[in-house]
């Protein structure tokens, strides 16, 4: 009996095994997209203004009524999370924002943004510089490299004849020069030094005089494989790895720049199981898998592949920074700044000033062992402690550290020697007597801080935004990222997958599942402060430096979106005007999604690659699997569930959800369906930031994250009007012009040249034509602008309400007080404070 | 016992010493962290490292790195925390605000949990033993992080009598202050329940155990007053077990507690060690490592030592 029990049970099984064999479907080979081409329509061409233009110098005068000179106390209360990582505010070699934090008050940059009149944006003005800078480029043709005919290479700075360091001191031309001397010591190496060598404002001859008959590498000025095969060796910057000091099996740490031909390897700390494949690393083998040509970051090359050369040794005559007189300096340039009078500031809005004495005091001479020796000048390596400690500290800002307790706490007062609180130009400006910045590394103390009036701002976190989101004092400060749904639409290995999920590829499904969501909905029920995110860029970002123009605030941003989404303006239209469209947009239309997916299942099934009855399933990777992303995922499975409601998808259709830390890799090597993906960048280069991470991104053929999808099979007309008319070239192509690309471009740059001899508001226009293309067939779809959402105390009013490109909320020098601290201790014992 | 403290203390130095060669050992076998771009301190780092020998055999760093500690008292600079600040400054800067709290936590504790311990091993079984008892367990069985967030909402956020963190030394002006002490009641106070708790549970058993022996019952025939006879017998014979545990308690004050120094802003030792792991700091991880070492093998030989003054039964290193 139990023989044939087990016989009728075998054969059920493989009679089950058989049935499902027999029902597999077999998707077609391959699944083609058919042509794609974006019609941008007409942009008008504006040629840029001579020099860029003009930033205002027009400075919001504070606030009405305010007495910023009267004899009350008034004291900012901050606090951070911690001060361990570094200890270091010295100008030449901060390390870390927390550095920096106490920097920025303790100092004068050259200028300085400030919240403009009508608090809409920045000013420049100058602040440790006397006048706006001066092209005096012609008084050095001849010398520095300077050519004839050459402008924007050299420039003079008026100094402030009344800065003083804290003790009086005056400050005058050979402080600066002296302080350059010590930034680009040899023997100290100081943090800061490449900020005069490496970039827009490189000094001429400031890295050779740094690195003085040691071993230099800058770019490859041809490509690898034509240099090795020259005989050119070739150095990998092992930064692109994040490999630099990582030890080899020796022990000895790896140098930043190793020649690609070095099969040394050594240990990469990020890959955890020492078994991996790239546990260890050589650069010859990061080179030949990853930088060589037709490699995976192949783009990249020229960012990490150096030639090595023996830096000149120069003396310091021959570096770019001149003594003109005692109050005057020039700066001569490797390159000419562009866009002078927004750059130049720009790059001078910091300052390398440091006190002679002090600085000499706070040195310390060791040799090549290490040993202490007495002198400079045999010592090979200088350390100081300069700025390190509240004895060693100098100020010549606006206030002065007073205090300094490790991990506790550190207090800043006015620094009366200050020339700002007597030269009548900072009127309405730095009511704030004293600064206390307390260490409170737990969260709910900083929230239970803030709410006893100890603290006068406190970020919020999610959990936080359930009690906080509604309240008058939140503040919302965007970064430059987004969060958005990315698919795959590799057909290959979507198949692989065996889910199904191949589906994926037809562009209204895509389409149809974006249409399906809220962004509005989304970014309130499962972000601490996003704010509902449409297009690839966010409000951060700024095209124009001269006015301070947002992108996202742009007709032609604005249009681009609206467009995406199927809405209409005008006569006819579905709103009025673009503004409205703009204004009403969601992103989610249910309607529209089930007719999508209905023409999704229809053309997928004639298309074979989906046989109408197969079960679907697909993945969404996630980090982890905490709370936030199962609330996510439920979200995006409801609405999928809605959206197929109706068509042959209805029934068949599920999502899973699997946590990977490496969900980025898996989604680039193909092995995921669905990820969010979160990209963001300079927000001075909208440019620049849409080009590397959507459209000519590190594969070298397209994009990042949207695997599969290739910008160099999409094509992008763009009608300039004229005698030229349209121009038709590939997406990549388009942005990689946008970039500032011009030989790689022939088609675009010859029609049309450099990318940058175009106005703003045109560069603004292809922008948003490239962005639009990118996105109309959905390869991702945003979600929400990633924001950091803040409380500001009651005691104390910032200078704007809503963040201000480069200058936020108006910063310290803005912040008026409704309570002195007399006043705001008596008010807060007999007070509830509600937020 | 001259001679048997000698012996303990030498065998202390060669444990210390097999302890932190193992510990050097382990440690060096484990990728050694990156420096992390250019830089003064940076290029400090790296002139560190090769002045303790990074670059050679693991046994010849080991040497020079005793020899570094015995001949300059240089312990390192910090790597990955504190980057090139001295690492033995930096743990003389935090240790003094671990030790003092957890001091005073220490003081109150031992008075109270002995209090109440003798108190309910005297009633016990009565109604003051059970509300005791069952207090004990409440406070013994919830962790300390608890009671600092009730403490920190309930006496300093809702009831204002404390401020909500630890004053610092521009507002207190000294460690040794009254504003400082105040602004530490609430730490003290959530360091203090369990440890409380601990004394008091332990000196009930102990005690309730002591007090019904054939002694206490001789000792009142004797005609001692049952005070005389708890404090003359009971409490000595009970303390060979407490005083131990006292003991363990100090040595605890050194290790800080990193959950209560986040809440109440104590710039104290208490998470110095668990990120000096988590960040590899090695020169912080070896300082801790023998730090605590030391201090744990001291204590183990004061205490030994300790047994012998409260029971003159126990002799140290007598063979009869």
């Amino acid at each position: 009996m139990k023989k044939l029990i087990a016989l009728v049970l075998a054969l059920a099984m493989m009679s089950g095994v058989m049935s499902a064999v027999a029902e597999g479907f077999t998707p077609a080979a391959s699944y083609d997209v058919g042509e794609r081409t974006f019609n941008a329509g007409t942009i008008a061409l504006e040629a840029a203004a001579a020099g860029g233009g003009q930033v205002s110098s027009d400075v919001y005068e504070g606030e009405e009524g305010k007495d910023y000179t009267d004899e009350k106390v008034y004291t900012y209360n901050d606090y951070t999370s911690a001060l361990t990582s570094s200890m270091n505010w010295d100008v030449l070699s901060w390390e870390t924002s927390d550095d920096s934090a106490i920097t920025d008050y303790i100092i004068s940059g050259f200028y300085t943004f400030k919240v403009n009149g009508d608090k809409t944006g920045y000013a420049i003005v100058p602040e440790a510089a006397a006048e706006m800078p001066v092209d005096v480029t012609a008084e050095y043709v001849g010398s520095y490299g300077v050519a004839e005919g050459e402008t924007g290479k050299a420039w003079r700075i008026a100094l402030n004849p009344e800065v003083s360091f804290d003790d009086g001191t005056k400050v005058n031309a050979d402080d600066y020069i002296y302080s350059m001397q010590q930034q680009l010591n040899p023997k100290m190496l100081n943090r800061r030094a490449d900020s005069w060598y490496d970039g827009q404002f490189s000094i001429v001859n400031a890295k050779n005089y740094l690195y003085a008959g040691s071993t230099v590498y800058d770019a490859i000025p041809d490509s690898a494989t034509a240099l090795l095969e020259a005989g050119t060796d070739v150095y990998l910057d092992m930064d692109f790895w994040g490999v630099v000091g990582a030890p080899d099996a020796d022990g000895n740490p790896a140098p930043q720049y190793v020649s690609v031909k070095d099969e040394t390897e050594y240990r990469d700390a990020a890959v955890e199981d020492e078994t991996d494949d790239e546990a260890w690393v050589s650069a010859k083998y990061i080179y030949e898998n990853y930088l060589a040509e037709g490699a995976p970051y192949a783009s990249y090359a020229p960012d990490y592949l150096k030639v090595a050369s023996t830096a000149k040794s120069v003396t310091w005559d021959e570096v770019g920074l001149k003594k003109i007189d005692d109050y005057t300096i020039d700066f001569i340039l490797e390159a000419p700044v562009a866009e002078a009078a927004f750059y130049v500031p720009y790059n001078l809005s910091g300052n390398f000033l440091v006190k002679k004495d002090v600085y000499e005091a706070c040195k310390s001479f060791f040799d090549e062992n290490g040993q202490p020796v007495d002198t400079e000048e045999e010592a090979a390596t200088v350390t100081t402690t300069y700025c390190r400690s509240l004895d060693t500290t100098v100020s010549y800002g606006p206030y002065k550290l007073t205090s300094f307790q490790l991990d506790k706490e550190y207090t800043l007062s006015r620094n009366e020697a200050w020339y700002g609180y007597q030269d009548g130009k900072h009127l309405g400006q730095y009511m704030t007597d004293n600064i206390v910045v307390s260490v409170i590394a737990d969260h709910a103390t900083a929230i239970l801080a803030f709410e006893s009036g100890e603290i006068d701002g406190v970020g919020l976190q999610t959990e936080d935004m359930d009690k906080y989101a509604a309240s008058d004092y939140i503040s919302y400060e965007p970064q430059s990222y987004t969060t958005k749904l990315t698919f795959s639409t590799a057909y290959d290995k979507l198949v692989e997958h065996g889910t199904n999920s191949q589906i994926l590829v037809v562009d209204e499904f895509r389409k149809g599942f974006a249409f399906a969501l809220d962004a509005n909905d989304f970014a309130t029920a499962y972000t601490a402060a996003g704010t509902a995110g449409y297009g690839l860029l966010n409000y951060m970002y700024c095209y124009d430096p001269f006015s301070g123009a947002l992108y996202r605030e742009s007709d032609a941003a604005k249009k681009a979106l609206v467009e995406l989404f199927d809405m209409t303006y005008g006569e006819g239209g579905d709103y009025a005007t673009l503004d409205e469209a703009y204004e009403a947009m969601t992103g989610y239309n249910m309607e529209k999604a089930q007719e999508l997916m209905a023409v999704a299942a229809d053309k997928a099934i004639e298309a074979g690659i989906w046989d109408g009855e197969s079960d679907i399933t697909l993945d969404i990777r996630v980090y982890n699997s905490d709370t936030i992303y199962v609330q996510m995922y439920n979200y995006f499975k409801a609405q999928l569930t809605e959206a197929v409601k109706g068509t042959k998808f209805e029934g068949k259709i599920d999502m899973t959800m699997t946590p990977d830390a490496d969900y980025y890799n898996t989604m680039y090597s193909g092995g995921a369906d669905m990820i969010f993906s979160t990209w963001g960048g300079a927000s001075m280069d909208p440019f620049g930031v849409i080009a590397r991470c959507y459209c000519d991104a590190a594969d070298g053929s397209g994009n990042q994250m949207e695997v599969g999808y290739d910008t160099a099979a999409i094509n992008m007309t763009i009608d300039v009007g004229g005698e030229i008319g349209e121009i038709t070239d590939t997406l990549q192509h388009w942005a990689m012009w946008a970039n500032n690309a011009v030989v790689d471009v022939p088609v675009i740059s010859e029609k049309l040249g450099a990318f940058a001899d175009y106005a703003y508001s045109t560069r603004c226009e292809v922008v948003a034509a490239i962005e639009h293309a990118f996105m109309n067939w959905f390869p991702t779809t945003s979600l929400y602008y990633r924001n950091v959402a803040s409380l500001t105390s009651q005691k104390v009013n910032q200078a704007s309400d809503t963040y201000l490109t480069l200058v936020g909320f108006g910063g310290i020098d803005f912040i008026t007080y409704n309570y002195d601290d007399a006043a705001w201790a008596d008010y807060i014992a007999n007070n509830t404070l509600v937020y | 016992m001259t001679k048997y403290v000698i012996k303990r203390i030498l065998l202390m130095f060669l444990t210390l010493f097999i302890i932190t060669i193992m510990c050097f050992v382990l440690i060096k076998l484990l990728p050694l962290p990156a420096v992390r771009e250019m830089g003064k301190d940076i290029n400090l780092v790296l002139m560190r490292r090769e002045k303790m020998g990074y670059n050679r055999p693991i046994m010849v760093q080991f040497f020079l790195y005793i020899k570094n500690i015995l001949t300059d008292w240089d312990w390192g600079v910090g790597e990955q925390m504190y980057e090139g600040l001295e690492i033995w400054d930096v743990m003389m800067q935090k240790l003094p605000y671990t030790v003092v709290v957890n001091l005073y936590s220490i003081l109150i504790s031992i008075p109270l949990g002995l209090g109440l311990g003798i108190y309910a091993a005297l009633k016990k079984n009565k109604w003051q033993d059970t509300v005791i008892s069952t207090l004990v367990m409440v406070f013994i069985s919830v962790p300390s992080y608890v009671y600092a967030f009730l403490v920190q909402y309930i006496f300093c956020f809702k009831l204002n009598w404390f401020p909500l963190q630890l004053a610092s030394l521009s507002q207190a002006g000294s460690l040794f202050s009254g504003k400082m002490f105040i602004s530490m009641v609430p730490a003290i106070m959530s360091l203090s329940f369990g440890v409380i708790a601990g004394f008091t549970r332990y000196t009930r058993a102990e005690l309730s155990e002591v007090l019904t022996g054939d002694y206490m019952l001789l000792a009142r025939t004797k005609g001692l007053t049952k005070a005389q006879a708890i404090s003359r017998h009971a409490m000595r014979n009970a303390m060979v077990v407490i005083l131990p545990m006292i003991f363990g308690e100090f040595i605890g004050i050194l290790g800080g507690s990193m959950i209560i120094e986040n809440i109440f802003g104590i710039p104290g030792i208490g998470n110095l060690y668990v990120n000096s792991i988590t960040v590899r700091d090695y020169n912080f991880f070896m300082a801790l490592n023998i730090f605590y070492t030391l201090i744990g093998l001291v204590s183990g030989i004061v205490i030994d030592i300790s047994y012998g003054f409260i029971d003159p039964r126990i002799r140290m290193g007598s063979k009869k």
